[in-house]
């Protein structure tokens, strides 16, 4: 086709999505709804997996040396622990010497008589470390135990709590794919079902065109142009609609939350993500109204 | 120019819809279709723009030969042919002009040449002044005018109409059998199905008569005649 022909197509589609009003407005609701829930579930579960992931990095891998260490085994120790961190296997850690640890002993023992006859000597040191990625845990315990200050024994990390966040992250995820596999269905089915309607309104149309002598791609251009607005239109709509109504759910979740004492829930704001969901509305759009257009008008070309 | 060897279509409810067709058309000529309704005529015409395939037998037209013809050619034949219908067919939401255009616009004409060819058309079926009209805010006679603009502006070699006047008073389907004469006078075949009985015995054109399917009778210089 030349590309004279495609301008002009392309303008007629155009022009059809104003001339029949009434469908394209049928078409964009059907587009926004589904894109608007898209939005709202995809930021719900977006907001729970970056309160989870953040949840999973106050684990903490705390380990003791042993009692009776040199101090040539204190120091490689504390350079391992250096170096994780200068490499950025280790976002942070604290460190607590004997003597802390006596101190802390005692501030923390009902019973002062338990104290008497030891001194911070009796005590060991220990490092509590958030690893920048928890689930390097397991590689990052065996490099510990490879060193001899370090009593294998006295390595604890909240394993079974890790692997239930990480299963309620994985949960979502799937939940998040699920979704958006359903809800594009959907409106695939939706849409081509409000175009089929247009088409067939139009069938008239298309069979006067093949009368004529049109081809299928003459007829079917203007069709999936005309789905193509429509999807962006949609998405354009759904994409404000989101910000708006996410706007009100944090404010909501916030008030409802500060109410009962929970302050530490962490709602991203709408800016974080705007221009990925523009993006996935935008891209889901203009698919679904590509889709449905071919899909409807194809029936109608076997004349 | 057109060549029906032994044709027959029943259609898949068992309908005959002809029977044992065979004859030949010649370039230039004007040939007149009669028969009672249910005869046939359409499905004459169908098989000719290929919109119908025969069951047994072929159809040639323009060189193409109908029979297990790929679908991607049909486009190609339609455009060697005018069509006009007794129902008009126009674009709803296209002008009288951007209708006529159509048919320039799917052979990928310059757009120069659309400019020019379209107003030709109009202006020889009597239409000039309507050229921005919608079909809807025309008259049955002018929209079939229309019609037969469209059907023109590329130049067909053939030109079939099925029942044009069908729908037309008795001086519109005049008027419309003269254009369609005079389109003929310029080498254009003309096929025109009817029974329209007092046209047909004016003109004095060639004359297929179809019954339940079957040839009848096919004169030179016909007329409408053994009805009923
Ligand atoms: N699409 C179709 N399906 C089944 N039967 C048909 C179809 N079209 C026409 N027929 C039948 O074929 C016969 C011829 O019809 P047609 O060609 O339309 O005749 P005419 O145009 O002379 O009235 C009729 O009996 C009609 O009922
Ligand atoms: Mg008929």
């Amino acid at each position: 086709m030349k590309i004279r022909t495609l301008r002009l197509l392309t303008r007629e589609g155009a022009a059809n999505v104003y001339k029949n009003k009434l469908m394209s407005a049928a078409s964009m609701v059907t587009i926004t709804t589904t894109l608007f829930i898209l939005g709202l579930v995809l930021l719900i579960i977006v907001n729970v997996i970056t309160n989870l992931e953040a949840k999973k990095r106050d684990l903490q891998v705390k380990f003791y040396l042993r009692v009776e260490t040199t101090r040539l085994e204190q120091e490689e120790v504390a350079i391992f622990i250096e170096n994780c961190r200068a490499t950025g296997v280790v976002t942070a850690y604290e460190y607590e010497s004997r003597e802390q640890a006596y101190e802390n002993a005692k501030k923390n023992l009902q019973n002062e008589s338990l104290m008497e006859g030891l001194t911070p000597d009796n005590f060991s040191e220990g490092y509590f470390v958030t690893l920048a990625n928890p689930n390097d845990s397991d590689q990052f315990i065996a490099k510990l135990k490879l060193l001899s200050g370090v009593n294998p024994k006295w390595i604890t990390y909240p394993k079974q709590e890790l692997e239930r966040i990480t299963g309620i992250v994985r949960v979502f995820n799937y939940a998040a794919i699920f979704v958006l596999v359903v809800l594009m269905v959907i409106s695939i089915l939706l849409i081509s079902n409000t175009i089929r309607l247009t088409v067939f309104a139009r069938r008239k149309e298309i069979e006067i065109m093949k009368y004529v002598g049109a081809n299928d791609w003459f007829i079917r251009f203007p069709f999936i142009i005309e789905g193509m607005i429509i999807g962006l239109l949609g998405a354009l709509l759904a994409y404000l609609l989101t910000s708006q109504a996410y706007g009100w759910i944090v404010d909501g979740l916030n008030n409802l939350f500060s109410s009962i004492m929970i302050t530490n829930l962490e709602l991203m704001k709408f800016d974080q993500f705007a221009i990925r969901i523009l993006v996935v509305n935008i891209i889901f759009g203009m698919t679904i109204g590509v889709i449905g257009s071919f899909m409807s008008v194809k029936k109608h070309l076997d004349v | 120019m057109i060549k029906f060897v032994d044709t027959t279509k029943i259609y898949s409810n068992g309908a005959v819809g002809v029977k044992n067709i065979t004859l030949s058309i010649e370039k230039g000529e004007f040939v007149f279709v009669i028969g009672a309704s249910g005869s046939g005529k359409s499905t004459f015409l169908k098989l000719i723009m290929h919109e119908e395939t025969p069951t047994e037998g072929e159809v040639y037209v323009n060189g193409y030969s109908v029979h297990n013809m790929p679908r991607s050619e049909i486009p190609y034949l339609r455009r060697s042919l005018g069509v006009v219908f007794q129902d008009f067919r126009l674009l709803p939401n296209k002008t009288a002009y951007e209708n006529v255009a159509f048919a320039m616009q799917i052979v990928e004409a310059l757009p120069r040449e659309i400019r020019r060819q379209v107003p030709l058309a109009l202006g020889l079926v009597g239409l000039s002044k309507k050229a921005k009209a919608y079909p809807g805010q025309l008259s049955g006679g002018e929209q079939q005018r229309v019609v037969l603009a469209r059907a023109l502006v590329n130049n067909p070699a053939v030109l079939i109409a099925d029942e044009p006047t069908g729908n037309l008073d008795p001086k519109t389907s005049l008027e419309i059998m003269d254009l369609l004469d005079e389109i003929n006078q310029r080498g254009t075949t003309v096929i025109v199905a009817t029974h329209e009985k007092s046209i047909v015995d004016a003109m004095k054109k060639r004359v297929i008569m179809l019954d339940r399917g079957e040839l009848v009778s096919d004169v030179k210089r016909g007329q409408y005649t053994n009805e009923d």
